[in-house]
């Protein structure tokens, strides 16, 4: 059990609201770039848009875990044990959404 | 126990030697992470595989089917009879993620030793949790009132503009596609099943709270149970951006 001391409370709470205002820009972004697809070029195919933010919802979930979950300091075993079976979850949905689109446009 | 008492016993000797503790020759931190942080890390990886795998139904057959409603328009309403595409849902996500933050401030002061600041981090993220667990009872009710159900698609048009509803009634002849009947079950089994998630997770850091205020873990010396209650929180929160994208975003 940790214990900590002012400097080093001082620093983590720094941190703390640092990744609050990364979350919050990244969901803003993520919401203007499905909006802006909406309202301004509906016609053309959503499928970069929808790429690029499923690559910033990982990066959402990178600060969850790293740094809410604190995974980012504990032991390189126990972050590997957690992280290589997300990491192939993450592989498994993008795998599936590939077969399950086979044959058909990939919208 | 070291080599050399190993070597210095014959076979019954070292059998009738007493355990140096209770955990089965184990440690008392594996990985450096104490029994009930490890437990509680595994569970949610386990509670990540069956999210991944709804997910992972979800997906295969949106892509499958031959047209899906397009999120913007379904998920436009807002208290008040506002129109907003996706205005209400981010909303509830950005509740969801000041909830997790403030968890995170609750165990930053349990380590400071800091039971009224953990009280106060801990009461704000349960009102978060509740604002959420609302907002999501209103956008469901919404939904329901307009009509969306798991059981037919509502977008659906026969060829004489007859409902889904209306077409499986009188047993029309006309081929339906599966897939966008998934769309209202996906949704409401998805979101249902990370709701509950919330609703416990309310339970679980109301429990941590009345703890607290009660000074039992004062009394412990360590404020170790909000660090696995908050792992529970932010797991929450975790699926509940991926829904997000997969249901609301893409």
């Amino acid at each position: 059990m940790v214990h900590l001391d002012k400097a080093r409370y001082d620093q983590l709470v720094k941190a703390v609201w640092r990744a609050t205002i990364i979350l919050s820009v990244v969901t803003i972004v993520e919401v203007s770039l499905a909006l802006s697809h909406f309202y301004f070029f509906p016609e053309t195919s959503k499928l970069p848009i929808n790429f690029i933010m499923a690559i910033l919802t990982l990066v959402k979930a990178f600060y969850i875990i790293g740094e809410f979950m604190h995974l980012r300091y504990e032991k390189k075993t126990f972050l590997l044990s957690l992280s290589l079976p997300l990491i192939l979850l993450v592989w498994a949905i993008i795998a599936c959404s590939v077969e399950g689109a086979f044959g058909f446009v990939f919208v | 126990m070291s080599e050399e008492l190993l070597e210095s016993k014959s076979v019954s000797e070292h059998i009738l030697l007493p355990a140096p503790n209770n955990h089965e020759g184990g440690e008392d931190t594996p990985m450096g992470v104490s029994y009930g942080k490890n437990m509680m890390w595994y569970f949610l990886l386990s509670d990540a595989f069956t999210f991944t795998g709804l997910i992972l139904g979800y997906t295969t057959t949106r892509l499958m089917a031959d047209w899906w409603p397009d999120p913007n328009h379904v998920f436009s309403g807002m208290p008040f009879g506002i129109e907003a595409p996706l205005g209400f849902v981010s909303i509830m996500t950005f509740i969801l993620i000041l909830s997790s933050v403030f968890v995170v401030r609750a165990v930053q002061e349990g380590q400071m030793m800091n039971k009224y600041g953990v009280a106060k981090w801990m009461t704000l993220a349960i009102l978060g949790g509740i604002a959420f667990l609302g907002c999501q009872a209103w956008e469901w009710s919404h939904l329901i009132h307009d009509g969306m159900s798991p059981f037919y698609d509502i977008f659906y048009q026969g060829p004489n503009g007859e409902t889904l509803k209306l077409a499986l009634s009188q047993k029309a002849s006309t081929p339906v596609s599966p897939g966008p009947v998934m769309f209202g079950s996906a949704f409401f089994g998805i979101t249902g099943f990370h709701g509950l998630h919330v609703s416990i997770g309310v339970v679980l850091n109301t429990i941590a709270l009345i703890k607290t205020l009660n000074g039992t873990y004062e009394r412990r010396g360590h404020y170790e149970m909000i660090e696995k209650y908050g792992l529970y929180w932010h797991f929450v929160d975790l699926v509940w951006i991926f829904v997000f994208l997969f249901f609301y975003l893409i």
